[in-house]
C-alpha cells in the first residue's frame, strides 16, 4: 500500500490541493464550531453576550452533579445499544433473505429501502400518530389484545417507541451495505457448503458472516454515530425527550439547553462531553472489535 | 439609560445633519424591522396591523417578519444582536421577560414613549398585564398578545348530568366530572392541554394567592427561591394525578392536539387560553361555553395571570427609527386597534379603555365568553403572590417542572417527590441566573 501511494504521488502539492475542499468543509463545519464550543464550555454568559464570566470547570461540575444529566447519559447508552443491535440484526435478516426471495425481488428491495426516503421528522410524526393511544391504529390493536400502551405517560413505552422508530429509519442503510457485502461472498463457497449439508443458518454463520465482518463492523460504528447524533429529529417529533425525561438523549439535551433554554455554557460543556463520549466509544470499538475482524478475505 | 440618552442626542444631531444635507430624500420612509412569532391566522392579523399602520402615515414603514415560533424568535434575535444585525422591534414571550430585561440590549418602552412624547395612559393598562411586564413601576416592553386560561366546557354534557355549568370550586368541580363519567355521559372529563403547567399549576397558584417563589415571586430580588412544593400546589398535582389515573383526565400526547379532544365532544372540559376562541369557534362540533377557572374551597379567588408576548425595543438604532418605533407602538396600544385585535384573535385588550369600548358596543352580549378573561384578570386586589412571575431562566425552570410532573403521571414519583425535585432543579437554575446577573436587578 505504502509503495503504491509513493509511486503515484511524488510531490505533496497535488494531493493537498485535492484534499483542500474536504478540509475546508471540515474546518468550517467541524473544527471552528468545535473550538468555539470548547471555549464556550468554560464560561457562563447571558443570552445576548453582554456579560461573560470565566468559570473554569463549573459547567462540567454542574453536569456531573446533575441526576438529570446522568440519566440522559444512561438513556443514550441504552438507546444506541438497543437501536444498534436491532437495526443490524433486522437488516442482516432482510439482506440474507434477499437471496431467497425469487419473485418480486425488486419490489421487496424497494419496500425495504423506502424508509430511507422519508424525512426523519415525517417518520417521527408517523410513528407518534400510529402509536398514539387515543387515535393511533396500532395502539388500538395493542389495546384490543390487552396491552396497556401509553407512551405519553409510560417512560418505557416512549423509549420503546423512539427506539423502534429510530431503528426502522436506519435499517435500510444497513441493508444496502449488507446486501452488497453478501453479494461479494463467493457463491462457490456457499454452494460447496450446501452440498456438504450445511443449512442456511450454518452457511450464514460460518461462511457469510466472517466474510462480511468488516462491513458489519463499519455499520456498527455508523449505527452508533447515527444513534448519538442523527436521531434528534425523531426524538423531537415523537416525544420531545419525555415523558419525564425517559427519552432524553444527550444530543437532544444539548439542543434543549442551548437553543430553547439559552444556557449556552452548559450546552457547550455538554457537546464537548458528547464528543468525548462518541470519540471514546469509537476508539474502544476500533481497539477491541477491529482485532477480530479479518480484512484479508 | 445614560448611554441611550447620549445615543439619542447623537442621533438627533445626525438627523439634523441629514435634514440639512438632503431635502431631496426627505420623502424617503424610515424602515422599522419587526420580528414576531405569529404564524398562520395570527400571522395574517399581524400583517394586517402593520399594513394599517403603514397606510395610516407617510413617514415610517414597518416591515414584519415571522421568524418561527417563540423559541426560534428569541434565539434568532440573540444571534442577530450578537452580529449587530438585530431589528428594532421583536416579539418575545412572557417567560423571556427577565432574560430580556437584564440583557442590556433593550430600551424600556415606557422611557422611549415618554421621551418621544407618545406616552399612553400607563395607569389604564389591564393590571396583571402591566404588572407582569413592569420593573420598578415602569413598563419595560409593550404588551401585545396577552391571554389567560379559562375553563371551556361542553354544555350538553353538563346539562345531561343535571348541572347548569361547572362549579366554582375545585372540590365541587371534581365531583361534577366524576358524576358525568359515572352517568356514562362522557368518558373523558377533561383533556390535558399542552400548556397545563401554565393554566393548572402557575395560574392555580396565583388565583389561590399561593406564593410560587420567595421575594414576591421574584419581584423583590434575584435571590428568589421556588416554594411551590410547600403550598396548595402539591394538593393540585395530587388531584390531577388522580384524574389521570382514573381516566377522568386524558393526555392527548404527541401527534394529537388536545383541543380536538374537546371540540370533537370526546372530553367534557378543557383548561386553556382564552386565545383559543378563534379555533374553538371554527372547529367545535359541540355546544360549548366557557367560564372562570375554579378556585379552592375557602379561598377567595384572585386574579389570574397572563401568558403571551410583548414587543421589546432593542438598542443600537438611529433616533429617527425610534421615532417610528414609538409611533408604531402607540398605534398598537390605541383602543381602536386593541378592540379589533381582541375580536379577531381572542386575546384580551391591553387597556381598560379598549375593554370599555368593546363593552359599550355590546360585543359581550353576543360573545359572553370573550369577557371572561378580562373579568378574571381584573378580579380581586393584587397581592404579592398574584402580580406575576419574575424568575430568571423561566423557560428552563418551567421545563424542569414539566418534566417532573410527567414523572408523576408516569407513576415514577409521588407529587411531593416530584415537586421537591422540581424546586431543587429550579433553584439551581435560579442561582445560575443570579450569579450571572448579580447586581443588575
Amino acid at each position: 500500500m505504502v509503495g503504491l501511494k509513493r509511486a503515484h504521488y511524488r510531490e505533496t502539492r497535488l494531493p493537498m490541493l485535492l484534499l483542500l475542499p474536504q478540509l475546508l468543509v471540515l474546518l468550517l463545519f467541524f473544527f471552528i464550531p468545535a473550538v468555539r464550543a470548547l471555549s464556550q464550555a468554560f464560561v457562563i454568559t447571558d443570552a445576548f453576550g453582554t456579560s461573560v464570566q470565566f468559570v473554569w470547570f463549573d459547567n462540567f461540575h454542574r453536569l456531573f452533579l446533575s441526576p438529570e444529566y446522568r440519566s440522559a447519559a444512561w438513556i443514550t447508552l441504552w438507546f444506541t445499544l438497543v437501536q444498534n443491535i436491532l437495526t443490524i440484526v433486522v437488516a442482516g435478516a432482510l439482506a440474507f433473505a434477499t437471496d431467497r426471495v425469487i419473485r418480486l425481488r425488486g419490489l421487496y428491495r424497494s419496500i425495504v429501502l423506502l424508509p430511507y426516503a422519508i424525512a426523519p421528522v415525517i417518520a417521527g410524526i408517523l410513528w407518534a400518530f400510529l402509536f398514539n393511544p387515543s387515535v393511533g391504529p396500532v395502539a388500538h390493536v395493542l389495546k384490543a389484545v390487552g396491552i396497556a400502551w401509553d407512551p405519553n405517560r409510560s417512560g418505557f413505552d416512549a423509549f420503546l417507541l423512539v427506539t423502534l422508530a429510530a431503528s426502522w429509519k436506519h435499517i435500510c442503510y444497513d441493508y444496502i451495505f449488507l446486501v452488497a457485502a453478501l453479494l461479494a461472498v463467493p457463491p462457490s463457497l456457499l454452494e460447496a457448503a450446501a452440498v456438504d449439508g450445511a443449512g442456511p443458518w450454518l452457511r450464514f454463520r460460518r461462511i457469510a458472516l466472517p466474510m462480511i465482518g468488516p462491513t458489519v463492523f463499519f455499520l456498527v460504528t455508523m449505527n452508533f454515530v447515527y444513534g448519538f447524533f442523527e436521531t434528534f429529529a425523531i426524538i423531537d417529533a415523537v416525544t420531545h425527550g419525555g415523558p419525564g425525561g425517559a427519552t432524553m438523549i444527550l444530543v437532544y439535551k444539548v439542543y434543549l439547553d442551548g437553543f430553547v433554554h439559552i444556557d449556552l455554557g452548559s450546552s457547550a460543556a455538554q457537546s464537548v462531553l458528547l464528543m468525548i463520549f462518541a470519540i471514546g466509544l469509537t476508539l474502544l470499538q476500533f481497539r477491541y472489535a477491529d482485532r477480530r475482524i479479518n480484512y484479508d478475505v | 439609560m445614560g448611554v441611550f440618552k447620549r445615543y439619542l442626542v447623537a442621533g438627533a444631531l445626525a438627523l439634523a445633519a441629514v435634514g440639512l444635507a438632503g431635502q431631496a430624500s426627505a420623502q424617503q420612509r424610515v424602515e422599522v424591522q419587526f420580528w414576531h412569532a405569529m404564524g398562520g391566522v395570527l400571522g395574517e392579523r399581524v400583517a394586517e396591523i402593520v399594513k394599517r399602520f403603514n397606510a395610516s402615515q407617510s413617514k415610517y414603514t414597518v416591515v414584519e417578519t415571522n421568524k418561527g415560533n417563540y423559541d426560534e424568535v428569541i434565539n434568532g434575535v440573540i444571534a442577530a444582536y450578537r452580529a449587530k444585525k438585530h431589528p428594532q422591534l421583536v416579539q418575545i414571550y412572557e417567560r423571556g421577560f427577565m432574560t430580556m430585561l437584564l440583557s442590556g440590549a433593550i430600551v424600556p418602552v415606557q422611557d422611549l414613549l415618554t421621551e418621544k412624547k407618545k406616552a399612553i395612559d400607563w395607569a389604564d393598562l389591564v393590571k396583571p398585564v402591566a404588572s407582569y411586564y413592569q420593573y420598578k413601576g415602569k413598563l419595560m416592553s409593550m404588551p401585545f398578545n396577552s391571554s389567560t386560561p379559562i375553563l371551556w366546557f361542553n354544555k350538553e354534557h353538563f346539562e345531561k348530568a343535571g348541572f347548569s355549568g361547572p362549579a366554582d370550586t375545585w372540590q365541587e368541580f371534581e365531583q361534577q366530572l366524576y358524576t358525568i363519567r359515572t352517568k356514562g355521559i362522557s368518558e373523558c372529563g377533561s383533556a390535558l392541554a399542552n400548556d397545563y403547567f401554565w393554566s393548572l399549576i402557575e395560574n392555580y397558584s396565583i388565583i389561590n394567592d399561593q406564593p410560587f417563589g420567595t421575594k414576591a415571586n421574584g419581584y423583590d430580588g434575584l435571590d428568589t427561591e421556588f416554594v411551590y412544593n410547600k403550598t396548595k400546589v402539591v394538593g393540585q398535582v395530587t388531584r390531577l394525578k388522580k384524574w389521570v389515573d382514573d381516566g377522568v383526565m386524558q393526555i392527548a400526547g404527541q401527534g394529537l392536539n388536545p383541543e380536538q379532544l374537546f371540540t370533537s365532544g370526546k372530553c367534557s372540559t378543557f383548561f386553556a387560553s382564552t386565545a383559543a376562541h378563534g379555533s374553538v369557534e371554527r372547529e367545535a362540533k359541540i355546544k360549548w361555553s366557557a367560564t372562570f377557572m375554579p378556585h379552592e374551597q375557602g379561598i377567595a379567588a384572585h386574579n389570574s395571570t397572563i401568558g403571551g408576548a410583548t414587543i421589546w425595543t432593542l438598542k443600537g438604532h438611529k433616533s429617527e427609527e425610534y421615532d417610528g418605533v414609538a409611533e408604531f407602538l402607540s398605534f398598537v396600544a390605541s383602543p381602536d386597534l386593541q378592540v379589533w385585535w381582541h375580536k379577531v384573535t381572542g386575546y384580551v385588550p391591553i387597556t381598560n379603555k379598549a375593554y370599555q369600548v368593546a363593552k359599550a358596543e355590546g360585543y359581550y352580549k353576543d360573545n359572553p365568553t370573550r369577557e371572561i378573561a378580562i373579568l378574571q384578570l381584573n378580579r380581586g386586589t393584587q397581592t404579592e403572590n398574584t402580580r406575576g412571575f419574575h424568575f430568571g431562566n423561566f423557560t428552563q425552570t418551567t421545563f424542569a417542572l414539566r418534566e417532573e410532573l410527567e414523572s408523576v403521571f408516569a407513576k415514577k414519583k409521588t407529587p411531593q417527590q416530584a415537586l421537591d425535585d422540581s424546586v431543587r432543579r429550579g433553584n439551581d437554575i435560579l442561582r445560575q441566573f443570579e450569579k450571572l446577573n448579580a447586581g443588575k436587578y
